[in-house]
């Protein structure tokens, strides 16, 4: 059972590494596209699936590996690895500085401090003149989709790693302590701010890294598109949907969730919005706990398993 | 003997009231002392502000003779002190034994750092306690006199120095109530100093050393169980709170 699921990945892992030797234009960005979104849903897994902190704030980070990579490429003229580097830097500076005062605040407190700090950077950013201000920046272009595809493709199988990591160490078991009751993690030696602080950081890291390559393949960025809320929104929508707090469900959920906003958007633009929406709200009544929780225990309850969720909404 | 931790006047207050006011004593090397006293008497918060969730408004708190009062409460699990919670703390969503592998992956001196071990000395306190066949079901599928054993066993799993329990017998019956005694005087056996507190008399008599009372959060005895129950305060104390 366990080999044939090792099996099973690395065949996938080889099929995905080799989209861009047979597929489309079209599919490759697709995959760039789907492959980045997975990205950005792990990183948050970290913070809002394993810690239980509903980050709004990772559109941030996501905006300032953007603008990391952009203004070392454009104002400085350095590589592309360097404006990564960059880019991480800011994020993981921006967790400790904010992570500090915003993860004291618990629940909704914390998801609602979070969430106005991508307007508070787009403030900031709209009046930088090393950041192009409103107007934004133009990358030097570089028409190669495979690799960008593929670096994609590392970074989410890094991210993916990052998240099994966390199941199998002291560290992640106390990122779940937490998670669980955090006053019962204090007294039990977890040092719970420092370790807030290093899940939000970890979580901004991924996220800097996915809106380095997205900048950078994109070739433009202004400040409303980078510190994009609705991004931080879909990421969430993804993890929960495909369950966070595992190690392979938020790439799920953004890989389906892709799939079906891409089909629907080309088929029936009109509606496309409105069946998303509606597939999510059903989703999260009837397997609050994702795809992964769904696919874990159909098997044993069946059918019930819908009703027992539905029931434990008390609707 | 030596004191482990030493209580010198500490204070709590809340807003328009005190829950504990002015208490001093020390829990010796080894020793079990039982806290007993009426509802609201501060028990819970006095053994809040020795473990670090809470802050005193005044007063000290040594453990070992270094003063922890401004440690949080991490830097006190990590020096050796344990607590249960009378409103149990357990990690819901994990299993039985992961709730009790954190204890050994944090605890005492930083703990384990290899899960697989952590996992090892968790299944250990499992058995101890007698909770070793509900090792793989989550937590909240416990029923509560198992959750209070989990309690225990997560404390334990810590190493800690000083064990302090807060109603780890409630709601057990009198065959429960024997085993958790029985499991205490091990664990005294182990060098664990332990503070305990509990309504039930009889088991508060047959395993504490000494008894301290608590009556409106202060102190109104301290001494050789026999005696402090025959004391007059504690009497009225309690006979007071049956009639009311
Ligand atoms: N967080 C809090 N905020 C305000 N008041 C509190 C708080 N915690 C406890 N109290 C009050 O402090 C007093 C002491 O409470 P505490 O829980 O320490 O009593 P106890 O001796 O443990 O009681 P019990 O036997 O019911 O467990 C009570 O009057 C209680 O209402
Ligand atoms: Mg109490």
């Amino acid at each position: 059972m366990k080999g044939l699921r090792w099996i099973l990945l690395v065949a996938a892992l080889v099929v995905l590494a080799a989209v861009p030797w047979f597929g489309s234009d079209v599919l490759v960005q697709f995959g760039i596209n789907a492959l980045l979104l997975a990205v950005l849903a792990q990183g948050w897994n970290i913070i809002g699936g394993y810690t239980g902190y509903a980050s709004f704030g990772n559109s941030v980070f996501y905006g300032l590996g953007s603008y990391g990579v952009a203004i070392a490429m454009v104002q400085w003229e350095l590589p592309f690895a360097i404006g990564m580097v960059f880019g991480v830097v800011l994020a993981v500076a921006f967790a400790f500085l904010l992570g500090l005062p915003v993860l004291r605040l618990r629940g909704h407190y914390f998801a609602i401090a979070t969430l106005a700090l991508a307007q508070v950077m787009i403030a900031i950013v709209s009046n930088l003149s090393i950041a192009g201000q409103n107007i934004g920046l133009v990358l030097p272009p570089l028409n190669d989709d495979r690799l960008f595809y593929e670096l994609s493709l590392i970074l989410l199988i890094a991210a993916t790693a990052t998240v099994f990591w966390l199941t199998r160490s002291r560290f992640g078991f106390g990122l779940i302590a937490i998670r669980e009751n955090e006053e019962g993690a204090a007294v039990m030696g977890v040092n719970t701010t420092l370790y807030k602080v290093l899940a939000f950081a970890l979580s901004g890291v991924f996220s800097a890294l996915a809106g380095g390559i997205h900048a950078y393949w994109i070739t433009f960025l202004d400040p409303a598109s980078a510190f994009d809320i609705s991004l931080n929104v879909k990421m969430i929508i993804m993890a929960v949907f495909g369950g966070p707090g595992t190690v392979l469900g938020p790439v799920l959920g953004a890989f389906v969730l892709s799939t079906v906003s891409e089909l629907l958007s080309s088929e029936i633009t009109s509606v496309a919005g409105l069946f998303f929406g509606l597939v999510v709200v059903v989703a999260v009544i009837f397997m609050p706990r994702g795809v992964a929780d769904l696919m874990r225990r159909f098997r044993a309850t069946g059918w019930r398993y819908f009703v027992k969720n539905l029931k434990a909404h008390r609707i | 003997m030596s004191a482990v931790l030493g209580i010198t006047n500490v204070t709590r207050r809340f807003a328009g009231l005190i829950a504990v006011n002015d208490v001093s004593f020390t829990l010796n090397q080894g020793e079990i002392l039982g806290v007993i006293g009426p509802n609201g008497a501060g028990k819970t918060t006095l053994v809040s502000l020795i473990s670090g969730t809470l802050a005193p408004t005044a007063g000290d708190i040594a453990f070992e003779g270094r003063p922890i009062t401004k440690l949080p409460a991490y830097q006190r699990a990590r020096l050796g002190i344990g607590r249960t919670f009378q409103i149990m703390r357990p990690f819901p969503g994990l299993s039985v034994l992961d709730n009790v592998a954190v204890g050994a992956l944090f605890g005492h001196g930083g703990g384990e750092s290899d899960l697989d071990k952590a996992r090892e000395l968790a299944r250990a306190q499992l058995d101890f306690v007698g909770l070793a066949k509900f090792a793989d079901q989550r937590a909240d599928e416990l029923g509560g006199p198992s959750r209070k054993r989990l309690e225990l066993a997560k404390a334990l799993a810590m190493q800690p120095k000083v064990l302090l329990c807060d109603e780890v017998m409630a709601g057990l019956n009198l065959v429960e109530i024997d085993e958790v005694i029985e499991v205490l005087k091990r664990v005294r056996e182990r060098g664990i100093s332990i503070l305990v507190i509990e309504h039930v008399i009889k088991a508060i008599k047959s395993l504490s050393d000494r008894l301290l009372v608590l009556h409106h959060g202060e102190k109104i005895a301290d001494g050789d169980p026999d005696t402090v129950l025959s004391d007059a305060r504690v009497v009225e104390a309690y006979l007071g709170r049956r009639r009311a």
